[in-house]
């Protein structure tokens, strides 16, 4: 329906698919990226591209989708050409398990060593763990939107989730 | 958190998902669609433009090909009916015949 209505020139409507679909869209370059002003650029890169490519898209499948696999390859486009260097900043302190003086903070640390977590995994696997768990695609979903069969799919969700457990569940018994 | 038993757990884990969610969560939702919708406006107007000129371009080429196929078709015609005739006068053949002279015609009979 929106997306119709963007295709005919409804500029709104196009707006309003952004605002539906804008931090889904840059979660999932992150996930990719790292860098959130590089996942922001490839997002707009892919909501640009999906503008374009609107003509294209078929109003009878979902519409995410569709989307999130123009993200996905406007993320690993801009991760290629700009060779992404992945710059380890750890703070002693919070891999020590320092002080923590409120649950803000730990929560932040926390994302720290998430997003630290998925930098080390495969690419493929870091999007297919965010698109199943955050995001909440289906395994088919998944496959359609990187290009990949189904089986896995599933495998790379299950090796990403066994690293990112073992982190959570450190992280717990450390707090 | 729910632990899989099988790596092929179909559901999706919540507390994974939630603190993976607050990990990328990206900040500035309405900065960022802002700066997207006014990325988005301005390759239109460029398209608009280009795809502006190409017509343009595309009309002038299209009634000169117009234009050079009349001419060559007309050159055609005549040519090919100047061949047909030897260089004669193209009504005079299509009005066709020409009385034979009365003398020439009793000398052949006369000669029988």
């Amino acid at each position: 329906m929106l997306a119709g209505l963007a295709l005919a020139g409804d500029r709104g409507a196009f707006g309003e698919l952004v605002g539906r679909y804008a931090d889904q869209a840059r979660r999932v370059a992150r996930a990719v990226l790292q860098d959130p002003d590089d996942a922001d650029d490839a997002a707009q890169d892919a909501f640009l591209s999906a503008l374009v490519k609107l003509g294209q898209y078929d109003a009878s499948r979902p519409f995410g989708p569709w989307l999130m696999r123009i993200v996905a390859n406007a993320a690993t486009d801009r991760r290629r050409r700009r060779e992404v260097r992945r710059v380890e900043i750890l703070d002693e302190g919070l891999v020590a398990g320092g002080q923590r003086p409120d649950v803000a903070a730990e929560r932040e640390v926390l994302s720290e060593r998430l997003r630290q977590a998925l930098a080390e995994l495969p690419e493929r696997r870091r999007m297919a763990v965010v698109l199943f768990d955050v995001e909440g695609y289906s395994h088919a979903e998944i496959a359609g939107i990187l290009g990949m069969p189904e089986g896995t799919v599933r495998s790379e969700v299950f090796h990403a989730r066994r690293r990112l457990r073992t982190l959570l569940a450190d992280w717990r018994d450390e707090g | 958190m729910t632990e899989s038993n099988t790596p092929f757990d179909h559901r999706p884990d919540p507390v994974l998902g939630e603190a993976l969610r607050a990990a990328l969560a990206p900040r500035d939702r309405a900065e960022f669609v802002a700066r997207v919708l006014a990325a988005a406006n301005r390759p239109a107007d460029v398209l608009v433009d280009v795809l502006a000129r190409w017509a343009r371009l595309g009309i002038a080429a299209a009634l000169l090909a117009a234009l050079a196929a009349t001419l060559v078709v007309g050159r055609g015609r005549r040519a090919a009916t100047e061949s047909a005739v030897g260089g004669a006068d193209p009504e005079a053949v299509v009005a066709g015949v020409q009385e034979p002279e009365v003398g020439v015609l009793f000398a052949s009979y006369s000669d029988r």
